[in-house]
């Protein structure tokens, strides 16, 4: 049982470190994601805009556990119109402690006004599992360049381990260079997300 | 996997055609003298952004898939290290840049493509206006 808590608790992790994948050519991106059972840091480098390369570092607060992953993303294919961009990113993560690897695709298309995006991932741990998440979003207001910009998003994820979908709401603000995001469901309790890009 | 392998291999294939499908729009470039009001720029926004600005060119860029402020920051990051930038500016509602540049500048709209293509977005045209 306490198997299926690491790995379902690395999977929620693992999840909510993935907006915006990939920064500017020469970006770089700080990432950090708490809540009452878990930790992490991720540090991402984007030498052009197709893909990144970064360090994570987990703590899992519930087993005082710790684990590296080394993470590579690879932006497939983006197409920009006026209006809208559309992205599809593959994604990798391999850990520096032993075997475990993730690999997945993860797509979004956005307006100013509206989000949608998936995300799916084989996770090969001590058992191989698959996990999903649709994330949709909506901007109750269009702020102009250096405002803070509000999204209200709705997110529903599954996973292969726990068989349960779980939905919940995710408010995300940015501001210049800093977002945070704030997600809460009664199981998992808060998710906190602040990203900083530099 | 197999269908993971595949949907990659297909999607690569698709950004060559999204690219090339740019670089036709962007051979139809233009250079535009006016006075500000064709340009089709929030007037208040531009009028703020030429605000002390004299002896300067200023370039009105119009930019595909500047969807959030969060993703147009790297452009303005990447103009501002050129010493000629004087300012610059982001209109997320009409999708434009708008860039203050010194006289002696020569626009070159090939470099400024570039500049805004290192940040994931693609430049379709542009218009100068002189100060």
């Amino acid at each position: 049982m306490g198997i299926y808590i690491k790995i379902f608790f690395i999977f929620l992790l693992v999840s909510n470190t993935e907006a915006r994948p990939i920064s500017y050519s020469g970006g770089h991106t700080l990432m950090h994601f708490n809540d009452n059972m878990k930790e992490s840091i991720y540090y991402h480098y984007s030498p052009s805009f197709k893909y990144s390369i970064g360090v994570e570092e987990l703590n899992n607060k519930i087993f005082d556990r710790s684990e590296t992953n080394l993470r590579f993303t690879y932006l497939v294919n983006r197409k920009n119109t006026k209006n809208s961009q559309r992205n599809f990113y593959f994604q990798s993560a391999v850990s520096t402690k032993n075997s475990n690897f993730i690999y997945g695709v993860h797509g979004d298309w956005e307006t100013r006004r509206y989000f949608i995006g998936f995300d799916y991932k084989e996770i090969k741990n001590i058992i191989d599992y698959t996990d999903k998440h649709i994330q949709l979003g909506f901007a109750p207001y269009l702020g102009a360049y250096g405002d803070l910009h509000t999204w209200l998003m709705l997110k529903t994820k599954k996973n292969s381990l726990s068989k349960k979908q779980i939905t919940y709401p995710v408010v995300k603000f940015f501001k210049g260079n800093v977002l945070l995001e704030l997600g809460y469901d009664k199981k998992t309790d808060w998710d906190i997300h602040l990203m900083y890009r530099f | 996997m197999i269908r993971l392998l595949f949907i990659t291999i297909f999607s690569i294939n698709l950004i060559s055609s999204d690219e090339d499908h740019h670089m036709h729009q962007n051979s139809h470039n233009h250079y535009v003298y006016v006075q500000g009001e064709k340009l089709e720029v929030d007037q208040d926004r531009f009028k703020s952004f030429l605000d002390g600005l004299s002896n300067s060119q200023v370039a009105v860029v119009n930019v595909n898939g500047m969807v959030c402020d969060f993703c147009a920051r790297g452009i303005e990051k990447t103009f501002v290290k050129d010493k000629a930038v004087k300012r610059i500016d982001v209109d997320l509602e009409r999708g434009k840049v708008l860039i203050a540049y010194t006289k002696e500048k020569e626009i070159d709209f090939d470099e400024i493509k570039s500049k805004i293509l290192a940040n994931g977005q693609n430049a379709i045209d542009f218009s100068i206006l002189n100060i």
